[in-house]
């Protein structure tokens, strides 16, 4: 595990601090209001060391404030089809002994929810099974590869990880890739066209098909994504790159020197929001995909 | 012998009417009254009068600036109404692709817009986009080249998808959203600018100056893509955001546009040209008229008429005359969006 006194994640690490609220929980900008997504990253990027340990229970307590009687986790009380932070939320509160019911809850909620499926249509103008269900980011709508990613990592971790939605988001998530390998938002063929893959959800997608098929499966995305990775500079598909490719022991030799550049970027962009400083902090920090984050802290 | 049946006393009244003929005849008159209407306002509503403003523009080398302001002109947007304004320009960013000019708003375009509304005196300009296929919004700006030249005049760009939020109730009642929930950073402008490209679409027929305002919908609470208009209607969905939003200007980049299985796995169409306007169904329908395809046929624009004109009666054409840059974009078959578009 990297030191926390390592220059860019001591960075990392402060400049999601300064977004901590009093009240609990994380702001996405610098001066911003509570964001329950924010909130959740910034949990999971901050070690928990006793300078943290209040910080992130209260922050897991604002959490917990937001949660429905159903389990789900929404940006707002006025959004509940707005659902998809419910994944990240398990993520948040995995391993607090306080926080032992939220997560249970939000997880059940996962098992209970998903995205809207249908049969196949021979005349169907999209290329992917439609039949199979995964998740969506909003109630009501599609399965796409992303939410199914995050959902069937959160319940890998709160102990699902053989349930049948699990098993079927795996199988979504094997239809979904693109012949040329890689994914992306979850479409593979329209109108007889296959179309092209992006960083972010592969990353997402091969980090959770990690223990759920074997590497042949997923070669051609990890080669896709080996080579797709080097010109990445920015914090959400770099770090999702990087821990796609770190759950398959496939970690590039100069991922620390990319997310430095990536965070110099900033001086083009200006200040990165929680969830993407959080997310690069994670990558910098876990060398074996997104969940591998709790081991090596236990390790620590 | 009087053979007729004795009337049943109970159901004939005494002019002769069934129970029966009352319900018909009231049907029909409800049904009559409901088709008028219906029918009423968009047959004698008032005319429209808008204009649109066609330039010529052969490459994205030439002096785009210049040729929007010149559309200012004609179009009588003045330094008096841009002055002291925030301006939000919202270009169509959704893949990129090394070397395709063809899916996203050129950034020589945007650069263009953002040159001429500052030298009209606008207080401020902002670039701002929620592209509804890719999440990292960072990522396109910098692989499309539009980071490079926002950055050399130091343009604020804002990720639309992740910003803060407000809601209103969905007044247009185009489609069934009951509410519409818009990025706060509408709210801290003046104008909003669609800055769109001129494409085909496979699930709207096309793709131009209202439809690119899909992308102001944030995904944190549509998705990606953004399904949740999908699911509620596609064209519905363009008129509610249309007409919750009265966007102030278009300007659809044309110079390079696309045909085909648009809007980003078609071919590339240079049409060499720039349309602009205030009013966005006229604008959309020269647009239309210029690629081969009749507005009437494409469902969102039919159903646009409490938005602006379609018809060419009622748009007053400037700059170039619609035939001389007339190009048929290729429409396919196999996408029902597509069949019947040429009118």
């Amino acid at each position: 595990m990297i030191a926390d006194n390592d220059p860019p994640l001591s960075f990392l690490l402060n400049r999601i601090k300064e977004r901590a609220l009093e009240c609990g929980g994380f702001a996405s900008t610098p001066r911003g209001d509570y964001r329950p997504e924010a909130t959740c990253w910034g949990i999971l990027a901050l070690p928990s060391d006793p300078a943290n340990h209040d910080l992130i229970q209260r922050a897991r307590d604002r959490l917990a404030a937001g949660q429905l009687p159903d389990g789900r986790v929404c940006l707002s009380p006025d959004h509940p089809e707005a659902y998809w932070p419910t994944s990240l939320a398990v993520f948040a509160w995995h391993r607090s002994p306080e926080h032992r019911q939220n997560q249970a809850r939000a997880a059940q909620f996962l098992l209970t929810s998903g995205g809207e499926h249908s049969r196949v249509r021979a005349d169907s103008s999209v290329g992917h099974n439609t039949a199979l269900q995964g998740w969506s980011w909003i109630a009501g709508t599609h399965s796409w590869v992303e939410p199914t990613g995050l959902a069937m990592m959160a319940l890998k971790i709160a102990g699902h990880g053989r349930h049948a939605r699990v098993q079927e988001g795996a199988r979504l998530l094997l239809d979904r890739q693109l012949p040329q390998g890689g994914w992306n938002y979850g479409n593979t063929m329209v109108f007889g066209q296959v179309l092209r893959p992006m960083p972010l959800s592969s990353g997402i997608a091969l980090n959770a098909l990690k223990d759920q098929t074997q590497g042949e499966a997923i070669q051609p995305s990890l080669t896709y994504l080996k080579s797709r990775v080097i010109s990445l500079n920015t914090p959400r598909s770099l770090g999702w790159s990087l821990l796609g490719l770190a759950a398959w022991q496939a970690r590039p030799g100069q991922a620390r020197r990319q997310i430095d550049n990536c965070l110099k970027s900033q001086e083009k962009y200006g200040s990165y929001d929680t969830s993407s400083l959080a997310l690069l902090a994670v990558a910098l920090q876990s060398p074996g995909g997104l969940e591998d984050i709790f081991s090596v802290r236990e390790k620590s | 012998m009087n053979t007729k049946p004795a009337p049943d006393k109970k159901t004939v009244s005494r002019k002769g009417f069934t129970r029966r003929d009352f319900l018909i005849t009231g049907l029909g008159g409800a049904a009559l009254a409901g088709l008028g209407l219906y029918l009423w306002p968009k047959i004698f509503r008032p005319r429209w009068h808008e204009q649109t403003f066609i330039a010529k523009v052969p490459d994205y080398r030439a002096d785009i600036a210049a040729v929007i302001l010149a559309g200012f002109r004609e179009l009588g947007v003045s330094p008096a109404e841009i002055r002291g304004n925030r301006i939000l320009l919202k270009p169509n960013l959704v893949e990129t692709n090394p070397g395709a000019i063809h899916i996203n708003t050129h950034p020589a375009v945007v650069y263009g817009a953002a040159q001429a509304f500052l030298k009209l005196g606008a207080a401020q300009v902002i670039v701002a986009e929620g592209p509804g296929h890719c999440r990292d919004t960072l990522l396109l700006l910098e692989e499309s080249g539009l980071a490079g030249l926002l950055g050399e005049d130091r343009i604020p760009f804002i990720d639309l998808n992740y910003d803060d939020v407000y809601s209103v109730k969905n007044l247009g009642r185009y489609s069934t959203l009951p509410r519409l929930t818009f990025p706060a950073t509408l709210k801290q402008v003046d104008w909003v600018v669609s800055l769109a490209k001129l494409k085909t679409h496979h699930w709207a027929g096309v793709t131009l100056s209202m439809k690119n305002l899909f992308g102001v919908m944030p995904g944190t609470y549509y998705g990606w893509p953004k399904n949740v208009l999908h699911y509620a209607g596609i064209d519905g969905s363009i008129l509610d955001i249309v007409w919750a939003l009265r966007p102030q200007f278009a300007i659809v980049d044309g110079i390079v546009g696309m045909e085909g299985d648009g809007p980003i796995m078609g071919a590339p169409k240079p049409a060499g040209v720039l349309v602009m306007g205030r009013n966005f169904p006229a604008v959309d329908a020269t647009c239309a008229r210029l690629m081969g395809i009749e507005p009437r046929r494409v469902r969102y624009l039919a159903d646009a008429w409490r938005l602006g004109p379609i018809s060419e009666k009622e748009i007053v054409q400037l700059g170039e005359n619609l035939a001389a840059v007339q190009t048929k974009f290729q429409l396919l078959e196999k996408i029902p969006a597509h069949r019947g578009l040429r009118g």
